[in-house]
Formats: C-alpha cells, structure tokens, sequence
C-alpha cells in the first residue's frame, strides 16, 4: 500500500480511537449535543481533504484537535456566538474579577472566558496537552500561550503557582 | 492540579457522548473527499465487444508493422476533450482521453469511441439529475513501458456519498493491441487462482492493519463476499511487469477503503501464462 493509504489509515484510526475526546472539545464550544456533532461531522470531513495535501506530520491527534478547535470558532463566528477579546478589556476585567464575580460559580466563569483563553485552558487542562502542542494548535508562540493560559487562570481566580502554568 | 481546576476538569469529563457519534464518525471517515474525481461507466459487456475485436485484428497488424519499422508514429494518450460545467449544486468535470499514433485504426477509433461516448454519458446524467450531483472524471497514462501502455480512467459520481469505478485500458503498442485479461492465460483456470491470491492477500492484510476490512469473511459479513473475480475483471500491468488487478469502490471493500487493487506475484501465475512478453 501507498504512503498515501498509511496516512489515511492512520487518520482513520486516530479519530476513530479519540472520538469522544474531538465531541467534547467540540461541545465545550457550543454547549449542544447536535452542534458539537455537525462540527465533528465538518472537522472530519475537512481532515480528509488535508489529508489528500498533507506531506508529513507530527502529531496526528495534535493535527485534528487543530481543525476541531478552528472548526468550532468558525461555526460559533457564523453564529455570531463570539466576540473576539482584546488584552486591554481583559485587564479591565481581570482588575475587577475579584470585586464583581464572587458569586458566579466556577462553571460559569469559564464559560465567560474570552475564546482565545478558554481553548488554552481546555487543551491544556482537560486534554493534557502540552505547551508547545498547543502553541501550534492555536498557531500562537509559546510565550502568548503561557501569558493567557496565566490570564485565563487568574480571571477564573485559581491560584496560580509556578508548576500551574508550566509543565 | 489545582483543586478548582480538578473540578472543572471533572465536568468536562463528564460531558456525555452520544450514541450517534459512533455512527457519525463512522461515516464520515468512509466518505470519500469531496475533491475533484475522475469517472468512467463503460459496461463490461461494452468492454468485452471492445476487447474482441481488437484481439481478432491484432495478428494481422502485429504482421503488416513488422514489416515497415520505424516508421509508427509514437502512440500516445492526449486529451480529447474537457467538459466542465456546474449549476447550481450539480456540478461536471469530465476530461475525455483520446489515444492517438496507432497504425491500427479501428483499434485505435474504437477505444477513442468509447471514450467519448462516455463522456456523453456523463453529460447525459449530469443533464438530468436535480439536487445535489457531481460527476467527474480523469485519465492518467500509468504505464508506458517495455511497448505496454496502461491507461487509467477514473469515474466518480457524488450523490451524498461518493461511488469512484477506475477502468483500464492497456495496449500492446509493438503489435497494436488490446491486452484482455483472457488472452493472457492458457485457459480459465487463471480466474481460481488469481481469486484464491486476493483472498489470500486480503487476509494477509486484515491481519497486519486492523484499519483494513475486506469483505471476505462469512461469519463476518452480512453481505455478500468475495469469491472470484469476473473473467474481465478491471486490471492492469505495471511498469514492473507485474499483474495488478483493480475493484471498484464498494465491491471488495467499505467505501473508505476506496477502489483497490491487488498485485498478483508473477510466480502464482507463472505456469498458466501464454508467455512471458507482457507480464514478467
């Protein structure tokens, strides 16, 4: 068999294995079961065609929760379920975390994350990635990653310590 | 971890799967990308009045050219045609192969007829479908080589999921004709052995790649399974010399799988060839 068909085989089996873990990233997004399936159904289908393009890779799984996540924020963009965040109203809100949210729980506040720092906070945290996996993901340098993973932290009031953000 | 974020954790976790993801990404893997495609619906029956008469007339050209070298024309495979057109959610893309630089002409315009007259027929179907439809279809020259020429067409119609059929055409460009499975071997007992040689290669690759199912087991599947290929089975030679044997999309396979093929080693055939000239 080709080279072509080894590839193909292992995207098969990649998504094949990690399925449930591609549906929940793809719901933390958009909170129902019959859109995270439409974007599983899409990112699948998209990964085929890159698949037809795609020379050599590293990380498969780190490839598709690539086309998962921007797949996500294109549909929630399409929906106009998001608002892109920039740094300064972050520190506006990051100043005042502490005075005006005591009482919504935990949850919630992750759900009011900007996008850009709830994706980091989700691969990071709930799928174990690395900080560099992640980087590449979201097509970021580390630095930016680390910076908003700290950001995203300090919004949901967890205590960071070194070992938090870090490896 | 961070308790808190231990928490949060827990309830990503948590977040049910359905029952449909199973069937969704089943499905969705097998499907064929939906990219630019290639088709060719020529019947075997089609093939097979195609095939006959070219063998019949090919001792006499094989004779006649012996006679004048160097004198041929290269013979080639050069586009015909293109037809590209799309409306709506329908969509064509056909390019017509034509063979040219044979001294055989009704060899030569009988290929080139049916090549067009699948076009036609693509056109035709394309005309009349409604809703969402692609057809397309494309050629490549796969082997060239050793005076054995192999041109490939591959067909696909989308109509929600995608159905690719690949046909072969492979000339023997010394003598000006048309290779037939048939006229490669002795006699019909070729169509046993080469079809016990896919069922051992099948198996073979099923258990080294779990990825890879063929439908050959039984117990295993609801369908029908595979028992032999047709006498006019699709196949080529490589530009190794070697038999390749080709199915379409769905027939041997899951449509993942998409339209495969089977190189049958030399030696499990080596006693009931002709001769040694085309297959090595």
């Amino acid at each position: 068999m080709t080279k072509r068909h080894d590839i193909r085989a292992q995207f098969v089996a990649c998504v094949t294995d990690y399925k449930d873990d591609f549906y929940r990233l793809a719901y933390s997004y958009v909170k129902n079961q019959q859109d995270a399936l439409d974007i599983v159904q899409d990112a699948i289908q998209k990964g085929l065609q890159a698949l037809e393009r795609l020379e050599k890779m590293d990380s498969m799984k780190s490839w598709f929760y690539k086309i998962v996540v921007r797949t996500a924020i294109d549909f929630l963009r399409k929906h106009k379920r998001v608002t892109v965040m920039d740094d300064d109203t972050l520190d506006y809100l990051q100043s005042g975390a502490e005075d005006h949210y005591e009482d919504i729980d935990l949850h919630e506040a992750l759900e009011r994350l900007p996008i850009e720092y709830r994706t980091i906070i989700v691969l990071r945290y709930f799928e174990d990635l690395k900080i560099d996996a992640i980087a590449e993901i979201v097509d970021e340098n580390v630095n930016t990653v680390k910076t908003r993973l700290y950001r995203g932290l300090k919004l949901l009031r967890i205590e960071i310590t070194e070992g938090t953000v870090h490896e | 971890m961070n308790k808190k974020l231990h928490e949060l954790r827990e309830e990503y976790k948590n977040i049910p799967i359905p029952v449909e993801l199973d069937k969704l990404v089943t499905e969705a893997l097998h499907e064929k990308p939906k990219k630019k495609r290639f088709v060719w619906p020529m019947t075997s029956v089609a093939a097979a009045t195609v095939f006959v008469a070219s063998v019949n007339l090919s001792p006499a050209a094989a004779d006649t050219l012996s006679k004048i070298p160097g004198v041929k024309e290269l013979v080639e495979v050069v586009t015909f045609e293109e037809v590209h057109d799309g409306k709506g959610t329908t969509k064509i893309d056909v390019a017509t192969p034509k063979v040219s630089g044979l001294e055989n002409q009704t060899l030569e315009n009988n290929i080139n007829a049916d090549y067009q007259a699948t076009t036609e027929k693509l056109y035709q179907e394309y005309k009349q479908q409604k809703g969402h439809f692609a057809v397309a279809s494309d050629y490549k020259t796969i082997t060239d080589h050793h005076g054995i020429l192999s041109i490939e067409q591959t067909i696909l119609h989308v109509q929600a999921s995608g159905y690719e059929q690949k046909r072969y055409v492979t000339l023997d460009t010394k003598n000006e004709a048309l290779i037939t499975l048939p006229s490669l071997f002795k006699d019909t007992s070729y169509i046993e052995v080469i079809s016990e040689e896919i069922i051992r290669q099948m198996h073979a690759q099923m258990k080294a790649d779990d990825n890879k199912i063929y439908f050959v087991n039984p117990e295993q599947e609801p369908v029908d399974v595979f028992k032999s290929i047709h006498k006019n089975q699709q196949f080529y030679i490589n530009d190794k010399g070697k038999l390749v044997i080709s199915f379409d999309e769905y027939d041997v396979a899951p449509g993942y799988m998409g339209a495969v093929q089977f190189v049958i080693p030399t030696k499990v055939i080596q006693s009931i060839l002709v001769g040694d000239r085309y297959i090595r």
